[in-house]
């Protein structure tokens, strides 16, 4: 991948270029308190542009999967039915998208473009949209208790799956393009060709940012074994199940979930629109079927269920993306802190139950 | 693409929750991660509260009864009904013959006018919420016996309480945001006790679990209260500088006997005297309970706040009364005065003082005669005396506890009902007022934390629709009434002049902050994170002796089990609101889908001893009456025990006629119905 270098003060003109390519440029600011969200970029909001913020708590999958989407509507006229989709082909621009959710759209990606059914309103979203990815390099701002991107192998530094992305490195940036249309940027003044320095100074950071991530997740491999295998112990899977309260927000938080729901809702007389909206494999009725019977009718199956999608080797190779990007939102959405750190580690402690010594 | 802060409007917990919209829709939500309430938490609820405000089939235009049927007609026309017909109703019947109930889910500025058209224009006192009958209780005992009707602390406090006893109250289905805030305290090392006869999602994780039988509750904390005692662990220097009548509390208390408690209630004494020292020798203990029909009867209230002063747990973080409130504004709606014996700041009607302030605030005269609870209103019509019912955004067939309420809507000469909807209830209406759902309207609500917050404006409501406050304005204008406010904050102005503990509230400074918590006053101007602090004006607080409890259901041979009737647990499954989301519909009626014709809980032990199936059909008998119906066989029931779900109140009818209390116990025969 081709690198460049700019001047830190230039890099909302990289903002500025993408605007004038087409694209509406959306970038996270600061809100009340912790809370960030991503906001098109404004006359007004640009002197409020932070490289540096927590990352938005609402992912940013909801640009190319919304949290409540209309896909068609459907009129009864004269005897016929007229079928109308409705597709959203903007063009838009993420300015400053996190690693570990890059990680998120490109199991997105995965999910509903590579395989047998293309899900068209996903792909013309994604075709329109343009991923710069924002390094996290600033411990105080960009990095939290609840982060472990190291675990799952997806941050701190994205290594593809971007258009763009921005490494800050004090008073320069350096700017790696990830595809064509990022490396066509290049082609702009503000970008000039990088030193050996620079790629030290990078791998400097990098390795110096690695030291501030959480460590006790570090059992996540072999959760990721135990769970494939099916050595989890049914007994930690209800006291999983013990403290969860059917929210969903793990789910909707999740950067990698992809389960949805359909709805018809009449909106005139002889007019019904189709809306598709988040669902969620943590609620009870998910896996209902007319008829009655639930196979996962218990809290702890689905419990079950939700962290052997996450992490089996079955999906890793479905997919070619594991299905947890270590962003660690779950663990901060969860009433009954159950997220994916808490359960790594309850898997990692019930393992001492299968230790048998003989004392002679 | 935009996000505004604002309020949840579902449960009392009052999360927050930003709504995203895109153009006039609202397209999405997303929790708050510095609200000091839910810090980041919400629940499935919560989470699909964008596909409700966006939901199609909404009232559009106001619809008047004409041949029968509902038809639709201008804003004009339908006003002008209403103003003729209260007059003429007023005026051959008497004000007392017109009745003016709303949800706990009405916003403060809707309840305060609402009860000021009844009070000030109309001049009638029957004013009351949709669950009056429960909450109620809560609300006399509380200011007997602390001198203030709500929680004493804040919600995020329960992380500094060493021991939390949750009592009664399945708070995973009820207020999920509490029950989160519960197991994460215990996690830190918190003892969690419950108290329950259902052994729900947070019992689950309780250190000491007292599964008592159906009633008992009130002897268990009694007897708590005498070992606490016994072992000499209460706080007497509290007791003495606050409490009144302790005296005769200590006599009442000493009767308890532990080992015979443990036979009635069916819990081990030794679970019984652990949870009592747990809680006497705590820094910081909290006591929860629901205010929902899952509430006991007042005695087991008192007994709750007597343990309370029995160990000086208030005045500091952590330690106090949480009394909660299931719904989003039942504080909010005591607070404003929506109750047949109370002004808005809880003033007495009776009393001149009280009466005298609030008349000389409105510029008019008021009644002084106690009103008409809504149970009254809805299942006797007040004898018969009531002609005429305003419902605002309440849905009495669908959600009262009373089974009554289509039959007593249909005597009535004018239903007024301001819904969103076409709920069942609108069947009996006369004229029907579409108004603004959440998110159209700027609004406050008061949680169960006394967080008085606003709900913001994101869109704009559908064209001609306007907030039901604004059309209660119109309505007493039309009447006469000098009313005048331009915005929903004026209105707000209004009630903090008039109830005291909203004094130092605005739109403005609500809107900087999380909301303030009451009491907000000029002493207390950012408000009141916990009640009783050391050091304000000292409290007097009341200990109150109860005479023995009534003995539990006896059961026998013949009728061996106890059938529990009238639990708030299956309220939001015929909430209006949630039939409005394909999630939570699917997620809440799925009950209702699997149990078509309704059902009635029993326990596992039970289902084998009696040999019945989940999903059969089985015949109760009570020595009264019976009834058919399909069990739904869980282990959260206590065995001995057959739960009624409220709203399946066929059943109760059947087998005893008209419930007249929240907890209806009987002695119950099950037999499956093929045998």
């Amino acid at each position: 991948m081709k690198a460049r270098i700019l001047d830190r003060a230039d890099v909302l003109k990289v903002a500025d270029l993408l605007r004038e390519q087409g694209y509406e440029v959306i970038a996270p600011f600061r809100g009340r308190g912790r809370d960030t969200f991503f906001e098109t970029i404004t006359e007004e909001n640009r002197k409020r542009f932070d490289l540096h913020l927590p990352n938005p708590y609402y992912p940013p999958k909801r640009f190319v999967f919304p949290h409540m989407e209309r896909l068609l509507t459907v009129q009864k006229k004269n005897g016929d039915l007229l079928i109308e989709p409705i597709y959203k082909e903007t063009k838009r621009a993420l300015f400053g998208v996190r690693s570990c959710d890059v990680a998120g759209i490109y199991h997105l990606d995965r999910f509903y473009l590579g395989r047998d059914f293309r899900d068209i309103y996903y792909e013309k979203r994604r075709r329109n949209l343009f991923i710069v990815n924002v390094v996290c390099t600033d411990p105080g701002e960009d990095i939290n208790n609840e982060c472990f991107c190291m675990c799952a192998d997806t941050g701190p530094a994205a290594r593809d799956h971007f258009d763009l992305q921005l490494m800050d490195l004090g008073d320069e940036i350096m700017a790696v393009a990830g595809t064509a249309a990022g490396e066509a940027l290049f082609d702009h003044a503000m970008f000039k060709k990088g030193t050996h320095a620079h790629q030290e100074k990078r791998a400097a950071i990098l390795n110096d940012v690695r030291r501030h991530f959480k460590t006790t997740t570090s059992w996540f491999s072999a959760t990721v074994r135990y769970v494939s295998q099916g050595g989890v112990l049914e007994k930690t899977w209800e006291e999983i199940g013990n403290r969860c309260l059917e929210c969903g927000g793990c789910t909707y938080v999740c950067p990698a979930c992809t389960c949805f729901t359909v709805s018809d809702r009449q909106t005139g007389p002889d007019e019904i629109e189709r809306v598709r909206i988040w669902d969620a494999c943590a609620l009870a009725g998910f896996t209902r079927m007319a008829g009655g019977h639930n196979p996962r009718r218990a809290v702890h199956d689905r419990r079950n269920r939700r962290f052997f999608r996450k992490l089996a080797h079955y999906f890793i190779q479905r997919e070619l993306s594991m299905a947890c990007v270590g962003c660690g939102r779950c663990a901060a959405v969860c009433h009954g802190d159950v997220g994916m750190p808490s359960v790594v580690e309850m898997v990692r402690r019930a393992t001492t139950e299968s230790d048998t010594h003989e004392a002679n | 693409m935009a996000h505004k802060l604002t309020t949840c409007t579902f449960c009392g917990v009052g999360c927050g929750l930003y709504l995203e919209t895109s153009g006039n829709r609202v397209v999405g939500v997303s929790p708050s991660m510095s609200h000091p309430a839910n810090e980041g938490r919400i629940c499935v609820r919560g989470w699909h509260v964008h596909e409700i405000i966006d939901a199609p089939d909404r009232l559009k235009r106001p619809l008047l009864r004409k041949n029968g049927r509902l038809q639709e007609v201008t804003w004009d026309e339908a006003f002008g009904f209403i103003v003729t017909r209260l007059k003429e109703i007023r005026d051959q019947h008497g004000s007392d013959s017109i009745a003016f109930l709303n949800s706990p889910r009405c916003s403060n500025e809707e309840s305060y006018l609402l009860q000021k058209l009844a009070r000030a224009v109309i001049k009638t006192n029957n004013v009351d919420h949709g669950a009056g009958v429960y909450s109620n209780y809560s609300l006399n005992v509380l200011l007997r016996m602390l001198g203030v009707p709500a929680t004493t602390n804040s919600i995020r406090e329960l992380g500094q309480s060493d021991v939390i006893i949750v009592d009664g109250v399945d708070l995973g289905r009820q207020l999920p945001t509490i029950g989160g805030a519960v197991i994460r305290a215990r996690l830190k090392g918190a003892k969690l006790i419950v108290v329950d006869t259902r052994r729900h999602r947070v019992a689950e994780n309780a250190d000491i679990f007292l599964q008592h039988r159906p009633g008992t509750d009130t002897l268990l904390y009694g007897t708590m209260a005498k070992v606490i005692i016994d072992h000499g662990l209460m706080d007497l220097p509290f007791i003495k500088t606050h409490c009144q009548s302790y005296d005769a509390f200590l006599a009442n208390v000493s009767s308890y006997d532990l080992l015979a408690t443990a036979e009635i209630c069916g819990v081990p004494a030794e679970q019984i005297e652990a949870a009592a020292l747990a809680y006497g020798q705590a820094k910081s203990a909290a006591i929860l309970y629901s205010t929902g029909i899952e509430a006991g009867d007042a005695e087991s209230i008192e007994a709750m706040v007597n343990l309370c002063l029995l160990c000086g747990q208030l005045g500091r973080e952590g330690a106090g009364i949480f009394s909660l409130t299931e719904h989003n504004n039942l504080q909010g709606v005591c607070d404003m005065g929506m109750l047949p014996d109370r002004l808005p700041g809880y003033g007495s009607v009776s009393s001149d003082a009280a009466r005298g302030k609030i008349e000389s605030l409105w510029n008019t005269g008021l009644p002084a005669e106690r009103g008409m609870t809504a149970k009254w209103t809805l299942s006797h019509r007040g004898n018969g005396l009531v002609r005429a019912v305003w419902l605002c955004r309440y849905d009495p067939v669908s959600t009262a506890f009373i089974g009554e309420a289509a039959q007593s809507l249909q005597q009535c000469d004018l239903v007024v009902m301001q819904h969103l909807f076409l709920t069942p209830t609108a069947e009996y209406a006369h004229v029907v007022l579409p108004t603004t759902v959440f998110g159209e309207e700027r609004v406050t609500f008061t949680s169960t934390e006394r967080r008085i917050q606003l709900a913001e404006q994101v869109i704009e409501p559908p064209e001609g629709i306007e907030p039901a406050w604004l059309q209660l304005t119109r309505v007493a204008q039309a009447m006469g009434a000098d009313w005048k406010y331009d915005s929903s904050a004026e209105v707000m102005n209004e009630i903090s002049s008039v109830v005291p503990i909203y004094s130092g509230a605005n739109y403005d400074n609500l809107a900087r902050d999380y909301g303030r918590q009451w009491p907000c006053t000029r002493e207390h101007p950012m408000g009141t994170q916990f009640l009783f602090a050391p050091g304000h004006p000292p409290q007097t607080f009341t200990f109150v002796p109860i005479e023995k409890s009534p003995q539990p259901v006896i059961t026998n041979e013949e009728y061996p089990l106890t059938l529990v009737f009238g639990h708030s647990l299956y309220y939001w499954h015929q909430n209006v609101l949630i039939r409005h989301s394909e999630t939570l519909k699917r997620e809440y009626r799925m009950l209702l889908l699997d149990y078509p014709d309704g059902f009635v809980e029993i326990s596992t032990d039970d289902a084998k001893r009696f040999n019945i199936r989940d999903g059969e059909k089985i015949r109760l008998r009570t020595t009264r009456g019976t009834s058919t119906t399909a069990a739904r066989v869980t282990r959260e029931v206590l065995s001995g025990t057959v739960y009624v779900p409220y709203f399946v109140s066929q059943v109760m009818q059947q087998l005893q006629g008209v419930p007249e209390k929240g907890v209806q116990l009987l002695p119950v025969r099950v037999e499956r119905e093929a045998a």
